[in-house]
């Protein structure tokens, strides 16, 4: 069962080229069963003019079809655009688009250089030393290109769009991935395929501009390049393959992903005796160009040498240069002498890798997380975060998914993926053990948190397409050789060819893994005489014995209309996903009822009034949650935003908005903050309001600030905010914010999240005044009212005014003392 | 005169008042060094160090003594017939519990502080009620001053249990000023096991090596790579991870009529074990139908064989397939729909 080391095999053997052309002529309608043959091969007839037709044919209907994918991949992903508009959507990406709007405006060195004094007051924040820089560069790049050319788009525009652009590269990424491992046919169903699975479509419409809308593309294109390494064994694709990953690197912080899985590749190979000087190529300059390119980018820096998640590639490394001498020796020597030497080698390189283990393990203990992120350990504990990191274990899209969310973002792709595994193992290859290797590890981490479920798409895509492919392949034969009029022509007798064919194949299987794995260049000259002389016999044989392994006609014909009906309950699942459940940009909300449509553009409306209402250096206090937002579109200071880095500073908003007026004002005054923003639902249902995140901003404050303490916030353990609640709960300040003045609406204040009528109606502010409510009360906005003077005659004097003038005369009257 | 014999009666009484008074204040310290005894006989008969307490040792430890005492209880309740309860983890709990008390014990050198005891719900219901035990799990700490069991007694919070023994031991060191140390846990294997599993090991190791040498394992078998990879799969995409992390049940009973199991969990956020497995199996099997059609069946020379074959895989994919979608319909509640043009309509 051994297979031989590919490494036997003469790196000089001919026929590569010509039937990377035969795998595309004959895939595009029936993929993947494409198989070179060595041993027809050197009977050369002159070629037809048919078969070149042929090619050209192919070839251009993969061009084209390719392009169909691209035009599905962006416009499936509109759906956004469409519904709503042109819009950023949720948080993040409004920093990521604040970021480019810097970087188009001021360039950028600025850009690297950027220290934002306005989030985060008093502290601050570096931005350029701590962003993921790929997505800012590439849309700026973008932009700044068609400026250029005179295409006056805005940088919104361009935002908004690099999701869906970057989406149909990432289906042409997948073509060529899944090209080289099965063939074209594979390559194109898979990148249909990717082109509409929900899973990547949930982080990619139109104006989702975040990491992982590049991440993705990145991801797949540095796996092509490493198959195409290793198939070639071309220094020059191991060279690109470094710098794909240097913009994967730029990109996200998955990037670990491919440091890891490569070298669990490399690994495998060398452990079942594939090594090859093609692995030698793919991996060594990968890991060390790759290292260094890494480096560069400030956010990772040295951990790019220093923390555990890297440490794989650097072992493998080292084993992959054991290996590689082993190999030397064994070549340079007889085997007498071999067996003398392997034992020397052999105890050497293993007290070498004692040794380099040893330290690595000294590295590893001396730091307190063993060197692991607390991400990466619950990755390889599952149980890990559920005990250990409570703030990780809380995140929603850390939860283990249970099976709808596979059927939700995969769907179908669930089915075929078993039979695209199976399909790579016959024959297996560097290639297809690679893909395995993708598959078994991204479902596996998938499985431990459902925000790793984009990492699993493109691989689920890519065994769906060679599955599928391979399938089309099976059935479509059968029938094209079985139709009536076919079969007058061309009577075989099945029975007593068939051992023959059985030799045949497998003579096949074993050609085609040298074949693919084997892809040496040889000169262009050559390769096109070779061409012509290789396509008409192995056309001819291939179809002779493919015409023995067929399917009753019927059964095939029944197949091919399930799968069919599959894949249309594939594409009905996409586009109902990417309508329905992943376009809403959460920043414009719309509700159907039975008089229409509502739309409540509540944020906007209070960005809005905070930027035309507001002194440019005013801050803002808020939930973390809106920071993003507030800075890039209302231009304000804020206290804190989501990029949560210092949980003091956000404990210290959690415990001003749970404590009593007077103290959370004392609070914010001593951060200069002059209006607070506070997004109330009650009105409108909206769920995810501040009131709800509140148990959140008690539970932060009282873990710096112990006076907060959360049961004083619950009624026999059970949070509410009616006539029951506790008294801290009702004269909290986010209470008060949120609850002020809600009697006046229906006259019960009945909260419509909470179904209940709230426990405190009528209460005035003493310290708070409101400034602006949104049309459904979801946004509201109050000013820090100034001092008091402490002067006693004076005070009592502005007491009594005040209880009997409204607010804006009392502000009146205060501006009266020439030193406010 | 007659003053003084008054004067001399009063002062008789007052002396023979601060004898008596004295004689008392000695007689109780002696009654509380006594209940420290106890407490430490009690204490070291136990294995771990957790003392179990009933209600008649309740009354006499705590309530029938006056604060302060010497002493810090702190109380594990357990309930032995809600053990089988996964979700409430109290056997688990309370393995922490005596891990603590071993180590707090071995660390302070037999401390009379502090001690960790354990109360059982049916032996000792009016303990509980005395504690106003509402739910559980339920820990807590009686301090030396603590008048009313119930008003005074400090319940660890819920965020203490979930570091384990670690977690608790902050809890302790918090609130009564005394410090725990370091956890002793028993090694994974005791030392009696390692010295049969490190020859074997070793022995072992000497096979392993020389088979991969001789490139005769498994690791060279494409078939348990496959064999590997499919499983892999399979558990993943039955959410067995979940099931791990969640510690969900393989099934539930139902609430209503107890002879009834409860495989299906309506609600897409939470499976049961069963359920993901029947999934899972579901998603892979048609998978390796459709392999075995395609890889195995074009082999098979008999056409009615293949035929037969072919509608039974058809039929089970189908089958199968239809499932998936109807209990993810159930499930979620999602409902699927096309867009059609609208002319259509």
């Amino acid at each position: 069962m051994t297979p031989p080391p590919s490494f036997c095999i003469s790196p000089k053997s001919s026929l590569p080229q010509s039937t990377q052309a035969n795998h595309l002529n004959r895939n595009v309608n029936w993929p993947s069963m494409a198989a070179p043959e060595t041993s027809t091969a050197i009977a050369a007839t002159p070629t037809t003019n048919g078969t070149t037709l042929r090619h050209a044919f192919g070839n251009v209907l993969s061009f084209f079809i390719l392009l169909l994918i691209g035009v599905l991949a962006f416009s499936i992903r509109l759906f956004s655009v469409i519904k709503y508009e042109s819009i950023i959507h949720e948080f993040d990406p409004y920093f990521n688009y604040r970021v480019t709007q810097f970087l188009s405006k001021n360039g950028i060195y600025e850009f690297w250089n950027w220290f934002d004094d306005r989030t985060w007051y008093p502290l601050g924040r570096v931005i350029g030393g701590t962003v993921y820089p790929g997505l800012t560069l590439t849309a700026g790049t973008i932009w700044w290109l068609l400026n250029s050319l005179n295409i006056p788009l805005s940088v919104e525009t361009v935002c908004v769009f690099t999701a869906p652009i970057f989406s149909a590269f990432a289906s042409w990424a997948t073509y060529l991935l899944t090209k080289e491992v099965k063939g074209p046919g594979a390559g194109l169903t898979a990148a249909a395929l990717l082109a509409m699975v929900p899973s990547y479509i949930s982080r990619s419409v139109a104006g989702s501009y975040d990491n992982e809308a590049v991440a993705i593309f990145a991801l797949i294109f540095t796996f092509y390049l490493y198959i195409k390494t290793l198939n070639t064994g071309s220094l020059f694709y191991a060279t690109l393959n470094a710098l794909a990953y240097f913009y994967m690197v730029c990109s996200w912080g998955g990037y670990t992903f491919i440091i890891n899985l490569i070298p669990m590749h490399v690994l495998l190979c060398i452990v079942t005796g594939r090594y090859s000087p093609r692995l030698y190529i793919a991996y060594a300059p990968l890991v060390v160009l790759g290292t260094v390119l890494a480096a560069l980018v400030p956010v990772v820096g040295f951990n790019a040498v220093m923390t555990s998640e890297h440490f794989a590639s650097f072992l493998v490394f080292i084993v992959i240069h054991v290996v590689a001498f082993v190999y030397y020796i064994k070549g340079i020597l007889s085997p007498k002498m071999f067996k003398m030497a392997v034992t020397l080698v052999v105890s050497v390189g293993l007290v070498v890798c004692c040794a380099v283990i040893a330290v690595l393990v000294a590295l590893v203990a001396s730091s307190p997380t063993k060197g692991w992120s607390g991400r990466s350990l619950s990755l390889l504990d599952p149980t890990y975060a559920s005990k250990y990191i409570p703030i990780i274990a809380s995140v929603s899209e850390h939860q283990p998914p249970t099976w709808p969310s596979y059927f939700m973002d995969i769907n179908v792709l669930a089915f075929l993926v078993p039979a695209g595994i199976i399909a790579c193992f016959s024959p297996l290859s560097d290639a297809s053990s690679f893909v395995v290797l993708y598959i078994v590890t991204s479902v596996y981490f998938s499985g431990v948190m459902v925000r790793l479920m984009l990492v699993l798409a493109p691989a689920a895509c890519i065994l769906s397409g060679i599955a599928l492919s391979q399938a089309f392949d099976v059935f479509t034969r059968s029938i094209k050789f079985q139709l009536p009029s076919l079969t007058m022509n061309s009577e075989v007798d099945e029975q007593g060819s068939n051992p023959v064919t059985v030799e045949g194949q497998t003579e096949v299987t074993k050609t085609d893994k040298s074949g693919v794995t084997l892809k040496e260049r040889p000169s262009r000259k050559n390769k096109k005489k070779e061409k012509e002389q290789l396509e008409k016999p192995s056309v001819k044989s291939k179809a002779e014995k493919k015409r023995l392994l067929v399917l009753p006609l019927e059964a095939s014909v029944i197949a091919l209309l399930l799968l069919v009906l599959l894949g249309g309950f594939y594409v009905v699942h996409c586009v109902w996903a990417a309508a329905e459940a992943y376009s809403a940009p959460s920043i414009v909300l719309t509700s159907h009822s039975h008089d229409g449509l509502h739309v409540f553009d509540d944020f906007r409306e209070a960005y809005a009034w905070l930027s035309h209402n507001t002194d440019v250096d005013d801050k803002v206090a808020s939930w973390w949650d809106y920071g993003y937002q507030t800075t890039a579109m209302a231009n304000r200071t804020v206290i804190v935003d989501n990029n949560t880095w210092n949980n003091t500073h956000i404990a210290t908003v959690g415990t001003a908005m749970s404590s009593p007026e007077k103290a959370a004002w004392e609070i914010f005054n001593s951060l200069d903050v002059k209006y607070v923003l506070v997004v109330f639902g009650g009105l409108v249902g909206y769920p995810s309001d501040d009131i709800n995140k509140f148990l959140w901003m008690v539970r932060i404050g009282g873990g710096v600030f112990p006076h907060i303490k959360e049961p004083d916030y619950l009624r026999d353990g059970q949070y509410r905010i009616d006539s029951q609640a506790t008294p801290t709960m009702l004269n909290c300040l986010m209470y008060k914010l949120s609850y002020y003045r809600f009697v006046e609406t229906d006259g019960k204040a009945f909260d419509r999240v909470r179904r209940t009528e709230i426990g405190k109606k009528y209460f005035k502010l003493s310290h708070f005044e409101e400034v602006f409510t949104t049309h459904h009360w979801m946004v509201r906005i109050y000013k820090l009212k100034p001092q008091k003077n402490r002067i006693r005659g004076k005070m009592k004097k502005s007491k009594s005014k005040s209880k009997s003038t409204s607010s804006s005369k009392r502000s009146g009257t205060l501006k009266k003392n020439p030193w406010q | 005169m007659a003053i003084f014999p008054a004067k001399l009666h009063l002062h008789l009484l007052l002396a023979s008042f601060n004898i008596v008074s004295v004689f008392l204040l000695t007689a109780g310290s002696e009654s509380e060094s006594v209940l420290v005894n106890d407490l430490l006989a009690l204490q070291s008969q136990s294995t771990s160090g957790v003392i179990h307490l009933d209600d008649s040792t309740v009354s006499r430890f705590l309530a029938s003594t006056t604060a302060p005492r010497p002493y810090s209880l702190l109380i594990f309740f357990d309930a032995a017939q809600l053990h089988d309860k996964t979700e409430l983890r109290l056997k688990e709990l309370r393995k922490e519990f005596g891990l603590l008390a071993s180590s707090f014990i071995e660390n302070n050198n037999r401390s009379t502080k502090l001690f960790f005891c354990d109360i059982e719900f049916r032996e000792s219901q009016s303990s509980f009620h005395l504690f106003g035990v509402k739910s559980f799990p339920h820990i807590g700490l009686v301090g030396e001053a603590a008048r009313s069991m119930k008003d005074d007694s400090e319940q660890m919070d819920q965020s203490y249990f979930s570091l384990m023994a670690e977690s608790m031991a902050e809890f302790v060191e918090a609130r009564t000023k005394l410090t725990v140390g370091t956890i002793h846990r028993p090694p994974i294997f005791s030392k009696q096991q390692l010295t049969v599993i490190v020859p074997i090991l070793l022995i072992w190791s000497q096979f392993m090596f020389k088979k991969i040498f001789t490139r005769e394992t498994l690791l060279l078998d494409p078939k348990a790579w496959l064999a590997g990879a499919v499983f892999v799969y399979f558990f993943s995409v039955s959410g067995a991870m979940h099931n791990i992390i969640r510690n969900m049940p393989m099934f539930l009973v139902d609430r209503n009529d107890p002879s009834k199991l409860i495989f299906f969990y309506q609600g897409s956020g939470i499976q049961l074990g069963a359920e993901g497995f029947f999934i899972g199996f579901l998603y892979t099997v048609v998978g390796l139908l459709l392999a075995f059609v395609t890889h195995f069946l074009v082999w098979v020379k008999d056409t009615t064989v293949k035929r037969v074959a072919m509608i039974f895989v058809m039929l089970v994919s189908f089958w199968a397939v239809n499932k998936v979608i109807s209990l993810d319909n159930w499930k979620t509640g999602y409902v699927v729909h096309a867009f059609w043009p609208s002319k259509w309509n």
